[in-house]
């Protein structure tokens, strides 16, 4: 009885890694590699609090069979479990292997200093994306990717999009709401989600949905009256020097048309058309952008779209009623004769 | 046989060609870009060669039909027998009682159909009104094809107006391609399946008295 209540007890996934801790617990523990130290200690807590907390250290570094070791461990990586079809029931529902593609892994594989799963999603400190101290909790996106991309996460926070994150707004934009996740890939790429030819759906994405537009008070009709404009109708044609959103709204650095610092404020109008077309001037502030004729806030030309939609109609009963009078005649013609 | 009697002469011939080429065309590169959301749409930008093509075929069409209105400007003005067909082509207070009398015969209250000149109040109507929506398509469509350099002279709201005009328009011109020209000249039993005249300018001696009777009688007396 003894022995099956020890066998049980030695289970618990804390006395199978009691052994493992009792060097890599200690805070000062490390080797000298390559004339560097290098810390080895792994913060238990932080395992036991990450998504992995059911894993016990030798499932994961699993070509330790003997403690102490003698030689160093296999480096693991997180797509040895996260793949398509695993056993252990690591979920894939935001298909990491997708990294595989993106512009990251191909830096790395050229040797250049480039994320892998790890620097986002840390180590042995994995948590969820629901977990508020997770790297990868909404609101923490920006400081994770900013972390390289210093130049952007600069202009991303002065962005409407992180004023609302920081309001607690947190459908907002961040970075991989855009970029994407594990599959980040540089615009000129036609699969990347920010390809001119993509923009306008992966804006779409939110500013296409109501319940998140009800949220933040812009109107999700903006982007159907793109689509219905000449420009979107261009870029859905594959005519990719037309303006998307991201031409005329920046993109790091989205702000409201309220905000003098944007380049849809009514002053700066003319600056941002001019890039397209060089004699744009204050003119282009007169008028709305992004018209969608049948609504009422489309001033003047909801007045004439109405007025055309009613004479149309006038016009085609008449015209039939015409017809139908003329045969008639004719037929009356036929019947009587010529009055000749 | 009966005899053939030349009513529309060849540079008459040669305007309505040159109209109804540009026009057709510029409906197909039009309404394939108004409509390229449907199939049909897709299909027609296919066609045109893709999304530039399209547009280069319509402002090609486009300056055609400038080229023909000014022609016909020139024609009515500088040539007699422009200024003569113009002068036929005036609505005279006549067409409307023609048009009060020929609704009448429709309708059975009256006995005769009333007598028509060299243009019945049919093809006034469609002159004018064809002209009249030309006028509207040619103006709106310079502000669009020349949009560059209008964003700097006119305020923004006149071109989205400009767009909203032509678009509308362009219906308007289709229906009344349809419901009244093509049912006068194709449609209408005394013109089924064509009138040829457009072509060669011929129509039968029957057919001009029974439909222009008093020019038919001018004709005669000379």
């Amino acid at each position: 009885m003894k022995i099956l209540i020890f066998l049980i007890f030695l289970q618990i996934p804390e006395q199978k890694d009691r052994r493992c801790l009792i060097c890599h617990g200690k805070k000062d523990f490390g080797i000298v590699e390559e004339g560097r130290f290098k810390s080895l200690f792994v913060d238990y807590k932080e395992l036991k609090n990450s998504v992995h907390r059911k894993f016990t250290c030798v499932q994961c570094h699993n070509d330790v069979r003997v403690i102490p070791h003698l030689k160093k461990p296999k480096k693991i990586h997180c797509l040895d479990c996260h793949f398509e079809g695993n056993v252990v029931g690591a979920p894939v529902d935001v298909r990491p292997e997708k990294y595989k593609e993106s512009i990251h892994a191909k830096a790395k594989k050229e040797g250049k200093n480039s994320p892998d799963c790890y620097d986002c999603h840390g180590i042995h400190d994995v948590r969820s994306h629901e977990d508020t101290l997770s790297f990868i909790y909404r609101r923490n996106i920006p400081k994770t990717c900013g972390r390289c991309h210093k130049k952007e996460l600069e202009e991303y926070v002065i962005s409407i999009h992180y004023k609302a994150i920081k309001k607690g707004i947190l459908e907002a934009a961040v970075c991989n709401d855009c970029h994407r996740e594990h599959d980040v890939l540089p615009p000129e790429d036609p699969r990347s989600s920010l390809n001119p030819r993509n923009v306008v759906r992966t804006c779409e994405k939110c500013h296409g949905n109501p319940e998140i537009m009800k949220k933040t008070g812009v109107s999700v009709k903006q982007v159907e009256a793109f689509k219905e404009s000449f420009h979107g109708i261009a870029l859905e044609f594959g005519v990719l020097k037309a303006a998307n959103c991201a031409s005329c709204h920046d993109y790091h650095k989205v702000l409201p048309s309220t905000d003098p610092d944007s380049p849809i404020h009514p002053k700066n109008l003319a600056k941002t058309c001019g890039k397209c077309h060089p004699n744009a001037n204050e003119n282009v502030a007169k008028g709305k952008v992004h018209v969608i004729p049948h609504e009422r806030d489309a001033g003047i030309v909801y007045y004439v779209y109405n007025f055309f939609k009613i004479f149309t109609i006038v016009v085609i009963a008449g015209l039939i009623v015409h017809i139908i009078l003329d045969l008639f005649g004719q037929y009356r013609r036929k019947k009587y004769g010529s009055e000749e | 046989m009966s005899k053939k009697i030349l009513r529309f002469s060849r540079i008459w011939r040669v305007q309505h060609m040159l109209l109804m080429i540009s026009v057709v065309l510029l409906i197909i590169s039009g309404f394939s870009l108004k409509y390229s959301h449907t199939t049909l749409g897709k299909i027609l930008i296919f066609l045109e060669g893709g999304f530039e093509a399209r547009g280069s075929l319509h402002r090609l069409s486009a300056f055609l039909l400038i080229f023909t209105t000014l022609f016909h400007l020139f024609y009515i003005i500088f040539t007699k027998e422009g200024r003569e067909e113009f002068k036929a082509l005036v609505i005279r207070k006549k067409d409307l009682s023609d048009f009060v009398k020929m609704i009448m015969y429709d309708l059975g209250k009256a006995k005769e159909r009333p007598q028509f000149d060299r243009y019945s109040y049919k093809e006034k109507f469609q002159y004018w009104v064809i002209s009249f929506f030309i006028l509207i398509m040619i103006f709106s469509g310079i502000i669009l094809m020349f949009h560059n350099y209008f964003f700097g002279v006119i305020p923004k709201w006149l071109i989205d107006l400009s767009f909203s005009f032509h678009s509308w328009t362009a219906t308007l011109v289709i229906i009344f391609l349809v419901l009244w020209h093509f049912y006068i000249v194709h449609l209408s039993p005394e013109n089924f399946p064509w009138n040829s005249s457009f072509w060669d300018g011929y129509v039968d001696e029957e057919w001009l008295k029974e439909n222009h009777y008093l020019e038919y009688k001018r004709i005669k007396e000379k």
